[in-house]
């Protein structure tokens, strides 16, 4: 890992201890220094990615170089909704979840940075829309399931009338939902995107080279589509909303995540 | 504090000395503070005036020259005003002065010292009492120190670094506070109240202050257009109860029904119309109007009187416990105010004593420079300066010295020792130590 990386790592590291330590009662006010530290990671993380793309890694070459690229837009995504919503619980989920996405990206096996795709040399335009459309997908849905996840523990000290602890979460049961369901919304077409352009390529490779296999992630990433797709139309059409609609967000962002550690594993071995 | 040989005081009465029988008789309204203020510096020893009446207190913080006089005088001021003998007051009264009136300003502004410990309102109280006499002319150096330097300073400290005043400690606020967990900022939301009775009422005040709109339900309709018409809400027909509902995203329920009036299969219905939104119910009536069981529904968030009683009631022992780290930096600003107002006292002793020794020298060298040239004259004129710093250094470290009890003797020994004005005194009384008997409270004599 560059110095550069290690220095972002570092200030995301601190926003993390930072944001947890408001959650948990440590520190009061810490969110405020945790909001300060993360701006400094992420414009760490920035000049990291645009030093590796000058010396010619492209942040979308390689699964730990676009789970690199996700970890960056969620830590983007956070600090600027955070500019707006008070979401100090969701920064003791998110800013951690960073930490551990870089590390696993950046302290990945050496044979995987050399890459999935990029050495095919057919991955052309259309595999680098897939991989790029598909971070994008991971990132924002990540962002809703931390919300979610937020949502869920706030629904459950609100129902035990624990006013303390949603108050230390800081952000209202209305404002979760709402913005949970606008990263599901926006990421939704992302995904559906990154689902075409990844079976249009693949169908091309394997008649290229004939390797049709039916692999598992696809499967899962299509039943990933599906449930985000029920949750949609569910919310349009039946009004879910709340701890369903949490609990279904959770669910897709697993298959999500199943999928990424699909690729990365059969990189890995 | 004392600026020469004025002393600060403070005399007055609080809800723990005086009942609300003799507050309200000493009570000022705000536009009857300037003939107050006015009253009070034209007491004789008075030189400084400032007032701070609540309806929890009225105190009267003055910087007077003679402090006993003073508070003899501010005394009858009081009895008069509360149309009682001055003998009779004096049970109420509390008196203190100097550090002890400071720590005591301190422990007001900072909300110390108030019935609720950490609300917020004393802090823009007391800031009024001191604009009011900054306007009217009867706060000057010494208040200014007080105030604008130490208690705004340090009730900004308290709620910034302790959490006297992060929890909410009245039913209201806390149902408030609940109400804003589940739906968020109040500007854009609709919050119906069935029922107009007194607590319907108290619950529209405090939720039309944080900007929500209000739609009042009742059986009666005259009474709640009654309601209605005092705070600016709508007013629905109780047989739409359940539209009503629906379109609300807070409910204050406070009937005077025997039965519960929201129940579950009302709210299950209302739920499916609300299509998913959160919606939150705030029972505040007793009997209880709101079925309880409408509390597990997915999506509705139910909150009765006890809950609201049983929050506010362990935010209040939590501000009790915060109150021990408040009062540590009350303690800690109040050291560094005096060491502060102390350094700034020994200014203009400090310079006195070098003009004193350093006229002395010159006019030294003058008279043994009758026959020389100015050359000389200059060169003998340093070599005395040189003489006078190298000589003061020491006394003048000491006097900077931080020890107190060290500090009083040597200010006063320099005074009488090279016969300085007594325009920098630091007069004893400031320099007990803190809780000591000059300083410890004192019930007013009222004679």
């Amino acid at each position: 890992m560059s110095t550069l990386t290690w220095h972002a790592v570092g200030a995301y590291a601190i926003a993390a201890i930072l944001y947890l330590a408001h959650v948990v009662g440590l520190r009061r006010g810490a969110e405020n220094a945790g909001r300060a530290m993360l701006a400094v990671g992420v414009a760490l993380h920035f000049a990291d990615i645009g030093v590796r793309c000058y010396h010619g890694t492209n942040p979308i070459s390689s699964t730990p170089e676009a789970m690199s690229l996700a970890a960056f837009m969620i830590a983007a995504v956070f600090l600027l909704t955070s500019l707006r919503y008070q979401l100090t619980a969701a920064g003791g989920f998110a800013v951690p979840a960073v930490v551990a996405l870089i590390l696993l990206a950046r302290l990945a096996p050496a044979e995987m940075a050399p890459p999935t795709a990029a050495a095919i040399p057919e991955m052309g335009r259309l595999g680098q829309a897939h991989i790029l459309l598909a971070t994008l997908g991971v990132a924002v849905f990540a962002f809703a399931a931390v919300l979610a996840i937020v949502y869920l523990f706030q629904d459950r000290s609100l129902k035990r009338k624990q006013l303390d602890l949603a108050m230390a979460r800081g952000t209202p049961l209305e404002t979760l939902d709402r913005l949970a369901h606008r990263c599901v919304s926006i990421g939704f077409p992302v995904f559906t995107l990154a689902i075409v352009t990844g079976a249009i390529w693949v169908a091309r490779l394997g008649l290229l080279h004939g390797r049709g296999t039916l692999r598992p992630e696809y499967l899962i990433a299509v039943g990933t589509w599906i449930a985000f797709a029920v949750l949609i139309i569910a919310r349009v059409g039946a009004g879910w909303r709340g701890r369903r609609a949490a609990w279904l967000t959770l669910g897709g962002f697993g298959g999500t995540a199943l999928v990424v550690a699909a690729y990365f594993i059969r990189h890995a071995v | 504090m004392p600026v020469a040989n004025i002393d600060l005081l403070l005399l007055g009465v609080s809800h723990k000395t005086a009942p609300v029988a003799v507050r309200e008789r000493l009570a000022v309204e705000p536009e009857a503070i300037a003939a107050a203020l006015v009253e009070l510096t034209a007491l004789a020893p008075v030189r400084e005036a400032a007032m701070i009446s609540t309806c929890n207190r009225v105190e009267l913080y003055v910087a007077a020259e003679d402090a006993d006089r003073a508070a003899a005088e501010l005394a009858g001021v009081l009895a008069r005003r509360a149309g009682v003998a001055v003998g009779d007051l004096a049970e109420h009264l509390y008196q203190h002065r100097d550090s002890a009136a400071v720590r005591h300003l301190f422990r007001v502004a900072s909300s110390l010292d108030s019935l609720v410990v950490g609300e917020p309102q004393i802090l823009g109280q007391t800031k009024q009492a001191y604009d009011a006499a900054v306007q009217h002319g009867t706060a000057g150096a010494v208040l200014r120190a007080c105030f604008e330097e130490g208690a705004f300073r340090v009730a900004r400290r308290v709620r910034r670094e302790t959490a006297i005043a992060r929890n909410p400690v009245s039913v209201s606020s806390v149902a408030v506070e609940f109400a804003r967990q589940v739906v968020g900022d109040f500007s854009r939301k609709r919050v119906l109240i069935v029922g107009a009775g007194k607590m319907s009422e108290l619950a529209a005040r405090t939720l039309r202050t944080h900007g929500a709109t209000l739609t009042v339900i009742n059986r009666t309709r005259a009474r709640a257009e009654e309601l209605a018409q005092r705070f600016g809400a709508d007013v629905a027909d109780w047989n739409d109860l359940q539209g009503a509902l629906t379109t609300a995203d807070i409910v204050i329920a406070s009937t005077g029904a025997q039965r519960p009036v929201l129940t579950l299969e009302t709210l299950k219905l209302v739920r499916k119309a609300r299509r998913g939104r959160q919606l939150c119910l705030l029972d505040i009536a007793v009997p209880r109007d709101v079925e309880p069981e409408v509390g597990k529904l997915d999506g509705i968030y139910l909150f009765d009187i006890d809950d609201l009683q049983k929050q506010a009631s362990d935010h209040r022992a939590e501000r009790e416990e915060e109150a021990a780290e408040a009062e540590a930096v009350v303690e800690e600003e109040l050291g560094r105010f005096v060491k502060r107002w102390r350094s700034r006292q020994r200014g203009p002793l400090v310079s006195a004593l070098q003009t004193h020794f350093h006229g002395i020298a010159r006019a030294e060298v003058m008279r043994l420079s009758g026959g020389v040239d100015d050359k000389e004259r200059k060169a003998r004129l340093d070599i005395a300066e040189s003489l006078v710093k190298k000589l003061l250094h020491l006394p003048m470290t000491a006097l900077r010295d931080d020890d107190p009890d060290e500090a009083v003797s040597l200010v006063q020994a320099l005074q009488r020792l090279f016969s300085l004005s007594p325009m920098a005194a630091v007069p004893a009384s400031e320099e007990a130590p803190a809780g000591s008997d000059a300083n410890v409270d004192k019930k007013a004599t009222g004679s």
